[in-house]
């Protein structure tokens, strides 16, 4: 082939490769013997492809207990359980069943001692009174209420008629 | 067999058909599932590794299959990607096997013509790998016996066209290459 004809190189690939040759081809190969031999190489090299090609992947062969051993193999695997959907749907099922149980045995208990304590301190708080309170209560209390005269000691508390005796 | 296997045939065949079923399947497909390997390592014994562990993977994960007609593709492609990472990972290209190279002086003539089909295929081999990545990958899946554009297209993700248009580019390409 001549350097001048390099541009037919690709449409002699094609033409290799099986497809019909163009009409300017087609001309070209009959007066260009240089490129005619060029696609008889490379329709031949071609062939030669298409023969060695399977051969890559097909120089090969499995031994014949390939399979015996792929199945003693899965017998003895264990399965590898991953979070797939089935996976999640049982998660969701023992989060429910835990929490019925949970409510079924507060239910059966009664309160817990942690909240018995918590009962028994409110109900000790409703008892508690300020200490001004306690102090208003004391016997006496009545001499905050009264006003002493000018010149009336205020230690002079006038006694009830029960305890004059 | 208990595995999730038998659980995914129970309805239709009963745990004790199981067993037969997961063997049948394997013998339909171990030797394209082996091919496939072989096509992207070039080692007998590696192809051999990545097609067991591929059934065994199948196996394990059947469970996740929606439809097991869809069995054959499956575990074609679960062997396809071991085998490219098993390539990147170890990139044990000087291990292929070379043995059968050397022609012994008493040579038969259809040995002769055996081997030199084997070297043709292993420098093939060579400027395949030499292809990108796109070209490389269509053509080994396509070298595999009676593997078609649709089956090939369905293992790479992408649709039938793409992988004859991609065939074509890279058998041009081979021959520009091939001497």
């Amino acid at each position: 082939m001549m350097a001048a004809c390099s541009i037919w190189k690709d449409q002699l690939l094609e033409a290799a490769l099986g497809d019909a040759p163009t009409d300017e081809l087609a001309e070209h190969l009959k007066r260009c013997p240089g490129c005619a031999v060029a696609l008889t190489e490379l329709s031949a090299r071609r062939e030669r492809l298409d023969r060695a090609l399977p051969l890559v992947a097909r120089g090969a062969e499995l031994p014949a207990d390939f399979r015996a051993r792929v199945l003693a193999a899965a017998e003895s695997s264990e399965p590898r359980w991953g979070w797939g959907r089935r996976g999640w749907v049982l998660a969701g099922a023992a989060v429910i069943t835990a929490s019925i149980l949970v409510a079924i045995l507060v239910h059966h208990h009664g309160a817990s001692p942690a909240q018995d304590l918590d009962v028994a301190a409110m109900e000790k708080m409703t008892h508690w009174r300020a200490p001004s309170d306690v102090f208003l209560e004391t016997p006496g209390r009545e001499n905050l209420r009264m006003t002493p005269r000018l010149g009336d000691s205020i230690v002079n508390l006038p006694v009830p008629r029960n305890q004059e005796d | 067999m208990t595995g999730p296997y038998a659980a995914a045939f129970m309805t239709e065949s009963g745990s004790a058909g199981a067993e037969a079923d997961f063997g049948a399947r394997v013998a339909e497909n171990q030797r394209r599932v082996f091919q496939i390997a072989y096509g992207v390592l070039g080692n007998s014994a590696d192809a051999e590794d990545v097609a067991q562990e591929a059934f065994l993977r199948a196996y394990r994960k059947l469970a996740s299959l929606r439809e097991p007609a869809r069995f054959r593709t499956w575990v074609n492609r679960i062997a396809f990607r071991i085998a490219l990472n098993r390539q990147r990972g170890s990139r044990r290209q000087m291990a292929r096997e070379t043995a059968w190279h050397a022609a012994g002086p008493g040579e038969t003539v259809d040995e002769a013509r055996k081997t030199n089909e084997r070297l043709l295929a292993e420098e093939l081999r060579r400027e395949i790998e030499g292809l990108p990545e796109k070209y490389r990958r269509v053509l080994q899946l396509l070298m595999v016996e009676e593997m078609n554009s649709a089956e090939a297209g369905a293992i790479l993700g992408i649709p039938a066209g793409t992988v004859r248009s991609r065939l074509h580019a890279a058998r041009k390409l081979l021959l520009e290459a091939m001497k």
